[in-house]
């Protein structure tokens, strides 16, 4: 188990490492800079040299990243260019509001989806089965943009209220917080529950065809011991996985979300730090949603050893 | 010594003959532009916060660095030049009281304004304005604002209540590139710190009507009253709560449900939503925007000026308007629609403004293209007025045998090429400051001395801006613009389409809020909320 954690550790180091220079050359690979944008259309050629010369922008690229990632493996994430703030505090602070929201929604989505999942793998094929089928389908067919809108605007007309729209955090003001993230976790949850109830729907349906299960079931075990003893432990592992990966869906992929209704996180940040071509966050707030993707993927295969002692770590 | 209160007079009056002429036609509001910031309220209730709802964020609150239209929208509160922008393009002193000019107008002496105090609770003097303004006009800086400066020879204090400005050139202009829109004046030395830049995201320095609260990126910008303010009274707000709300549904959502009392829309579709909404007031203003087709000569067909006045012949106006942005415009020839009054050309005198299909075609066939031929557009990702205007103009061009083919580009890619004269032919959206040197001069003095983005390359237009920066009575001022104008649209290096309106949306308690033709927010000093 050591040694196995130390190997995954080192090829997650070597991933990081790899994963940086592609972060670095990618968010440069996008046209335009940030000195056009921050002098617009009519600027000066001697500012817009002296603003190249302060970014390092003059200088070759390998020099700009040496010098990016050796402050970066000392914590120093740089400075944004645009607005001139801490860039570790900027993505920081962002990342925390969106791991509530990925945390939040990652509850709803299996609180809701887990048991219709089971439900309709148990009643493959009944009317309560395609009931369940039919919520998934629209939930993964609805835009997640479009379910928020909706939502948004039912609201508004309904009961005459929206969410507040200056973040406080839970510490801050609990109510306010919840307010605020009620609607974008109902509309990510939707999404995620419809994905997850399809996913352990097919784990259920898959782990009932199994030589084990029909044996169990000839021999007299009632469906329910056999359902709790053999067949929730054996999609355990699928559903961590896709656990994992929702959580890390959600850290980088919330723009939308994010944007419609007001919300100061990662996924704002990205796209704002994009149009702004603020190379600093861009790879700062990158950096940091692939760290999670290293560190959960870490974590969810250490638990698969955790969860069935079979699983063989080599 | 000539004293500028006489020019101001002959300004004054030229600018009440050119306001009859305005008040017959049906316009949206212009802001008024006898007070600073709008006017003065009497019966202004002291107090309250008003949230606004902004649909653009600042990248930061430098108003050295950072040359983006959202910063200067919100950071003008903050930070004070020595003149302000009066909505109807006369330069108003702010920071200085008066000021006289040199008989050979090439100095500038000042009298700064007393009883001013920094944010910071220091004094002051005409040291720190001098030290502010040699400092935004160093190209050292950094800063976007340095080239409008460079007209100065030098900047001194010449006392604690004396500055005097000496220029290269007499420039009618002067006043107004001395205004807010980048810089502010700053305590004396101040960025000599490393993280001066910086700081300004965290505490203002400046001597407006509002101090920074708070700056929270992607989520609010919180401005609060300046006690010390050097105008008693205001500003009557307490505070302001600037929430950056990205998306336009949500806005309006928040509009409905009173999370925000005030924001400004930009779209029709999104402002026909809010209209008929009790309890909400729509209005529209004048804006110094202007959304136009660019012509770069540097593209081969281009160059021949018969295909320029050709295309100019077959565009339609108006047709592009109404599928632009309907009503909420004005169509617009050679000034944006926020200086027509007082700048603008009788659009009757100028050549090529009529559609006229069969003198296009003549002028193709002339310039050898009477088989037609294809041309290029490029408009830019996320304006959403390119879009409609594109499918209309290729219609219209269509009519004089031009294939219009549509690019679409990133805004960081089209700034670029726009930089480095190589734009072709493409829609621009870009506001002025309201004087016509400040318009004209960079985008359309050959090189050197302007950037001649468009390689118009043209001699006389050129002679023309010269005289036109010089000359000093507003009277002969204008009609060396008019004439230019004229050359503008006889040669057309770009053909102006119309200017957007500025639109206002607020609940009714929101008293005396006048929306300032460049789009910044300078009206919220003035703005006051029944209770």
């Amino acid at each position: 188990m050591g040694l196995y954690s130390l190997r995954r550790l080192l090829a997650s180091v070597l991933t990081g490492v790899i994963a940086s220079m592609l972060v670095f050359l990618l968010v440069r690979a996008v046209p335009g800079d940030v000195v056009a944008q921050m002098l617009g259309q009519t600027s000066d050629e001697t500012a817009a040299r002296t603003l190249r010369a302060f970014f390092g922008l003059d200088q070759p690229l390998w020099q700009q990243y040496l010098r990016w990632i050796s402050q970066a493996l000392q914590g120093d994430l740089g400075q944004s260019w645009l607005g001139g703030q801490a860039v570790g505090e900027k993505v920081g602070q962002a990342f925390l509001v969106t791991a509530e929201i990925a945390i939040f929604t990652l509850l709803a989505a299996v609180a809701v989806g887990l048991p219709l999942g089971m439900l309709s793998g148990i009643y493959d094929g009944r009317w309560g089965d395609l009931l369940i089928q039919g919520f998934n389908l629209l939930g993964l067919a609805a835009p997640v943009f479009w379910v928020g809108l909706m939502l948004l605007v039912f609201i508004s007309a309904t009961f005459g209220w929206s969410p507040p729209l200056i973040y406080s955090g839970p510490v801050d003001s609990l109510r306010d917080n919840l307010e605020m993230l009620a609607l974008p976790v109902l509309s990510l949850g939707l999404l995620q529950a419809a994905a997850c109830s399809q996913f352990v729907r097919q784990s259920v349906v898959s782990a009932f065809q199994q030589d084990y299960v029909r044996t169990a079931l000839a021999k007299g075990v009632p469906v329910r011991s056999v359902f709790f003893k053999h067949i929730l432990r054996n999609i355990s592992i699928t559903l961590i996985t896709f656990m994992g990966l929702i959580f890390i869906q959600i850290l980088g992929g919330v723009v939308i979300v994010e944007s419609l209704f007001a919300i100061p996180g990662l996924g704002r940040l990205l796209l704002s730090a994009i149009e702004g071509r603020d190379y600093p966050v861009l790879q700062g707030a990158l950096l940091v949603i692939m760290l999670c993707a290293l560190v959960v993927n870490l974590v969810i295969d250490l638990l698969y050893r955790v969860i069935d002692p079979r699983v063989r770590l080599s | 010594m000539i004293k500028t209160t006489q020019t101001h007079r002959l300004r004054r009056a030229a600018a009440s003959i050119f306001l009859t002429g305005a008040a017959l036609l049906a316009a949206p509001s212009q802001a008024a532009d006898t007070d600073l910031y709008g006017p003065v309220a009497a019966n202004a209730v002291q107090g309250g916060t008003l949230n606004f709802g902004s649909l653009v964020e600042p990248p930061g609150l430098d108003p050295y660095h950072q040359g983006s239209d959202a910063r200067i929208r919100f950071t003008v509160l903050m930070y004070q030049g020595l003149f302000y922008e009066g909505a109807d393009g006369r330069a108003l002193p702010l920071l200085a009281e008066s000021y006289e000019t040199s008989p050979d107008g090439l100095t500038y002496t000042m009298k700064i304004r007393s009883g001013v105090k920094f944010h910071t609770g220091a004094a002051m003097t005409a040291k720190d304005v001098a030290y502010s303004y040699n400092y935004l006009r160093d190209p050292k800086s950094g800063s976007p604002g340095a080239g409008d400066l460079s007209l100065i020879s030098s900047i001194e204090a010449v006392n604690d209540s004396t500055l005097k400005i000496v220029v290269k050139k007499p420039s009618a202009a002067l006043p107004m590139t001395l205004g807010n829109r980048y810089g502010g004046v700053v305590p004396i030395n101040y960025f000599d710190k490393p993280d001066a830049g910086t700081s300004m995201n965290r505490v203002s320095v400046g001597t407006g009507p509002f101090k920074l609260g708070e700056f929270r990126p992607n989520s609010h910008l919180m401005m609060v009253r300046n006690p010390d303010y050097w105008e008693k009274g205001a500003p009557y707000l307490d505070r302001v709560a600037i929430t950056f709300i990205p998306n336009s549904a949500s806005l309006i959502v928040a509009l409905r449900n009173k999370r925000v009392d005030l924001a400004l829309l930009n779209r029709q579709q999104d402002i026909s939503q809010v209209e008929q909404q009790p309890g909400l007031t729509v209005k529209r203003w004048r804006s110094l925007n202007q959304k136009a087709i660019d012509l770069g000569s540097e593209l081969a067909p281009l160059g021949d000026v018969r295909v320029r006045q050709a295309i100019a012949l077959a565009v339609d106006r108006n047709e592009i308007l109404q599928a632009s942005v309907g009503q909420y415009g004005r169509v617009a020839y050679t000034m944006v629609a926020g200086m027509q009054d007082e700048w603008g050309a009788d659009p009757a005198t100028l050549p090529h403004r009529k559609v006229d299909i069969d003198a296009a075609k003549k002028l193709m066939k002339d310039a050898g293209f009477d088989k037609g031929m294809d041309l290029t557009l490029t408009t830019i990702n996320s304006y959403d007025w390119m879009e409609p205007a594109a499918v209309t103009l290729k219609q219209q061009l269509a009519r004089i045998g031009i294939n219009l083919n549509i690019q679409r580009a990133d805004l960081g890619v089209w700034i670029k090429n726009f930089q480095s004269k190589q734009m072709g032919f493409t829609f621009n959206d870009w506001a002025t400051q309201s004087d016509p040197d400040l318009m004209f001069y960079r985008h359309f003095h050959k090189a050197p001395e302007g950037a001649d983005f468009r390689n118009w390359n043209d001699a006389t237009a050129s002679e023309l801006l010269d005289r036109g920066r010089s000359e000093l009575n507003p009277v002969k001022r204008k009609a060396v613009y008019v004439e230019f104008q004229k050359r503008m649209a006889d040669t057309v290096p770009t053909i102006m389409l119309f200017s957007a309106d500025l639109v206002t949306i607020g609940h009714d308690a929101v008293q005396n809020y006048q929306q300032h033709p460049s789009g910044w927010y300078y009206g919220l000093a003035r703005a006051w909320l029944k209770k």
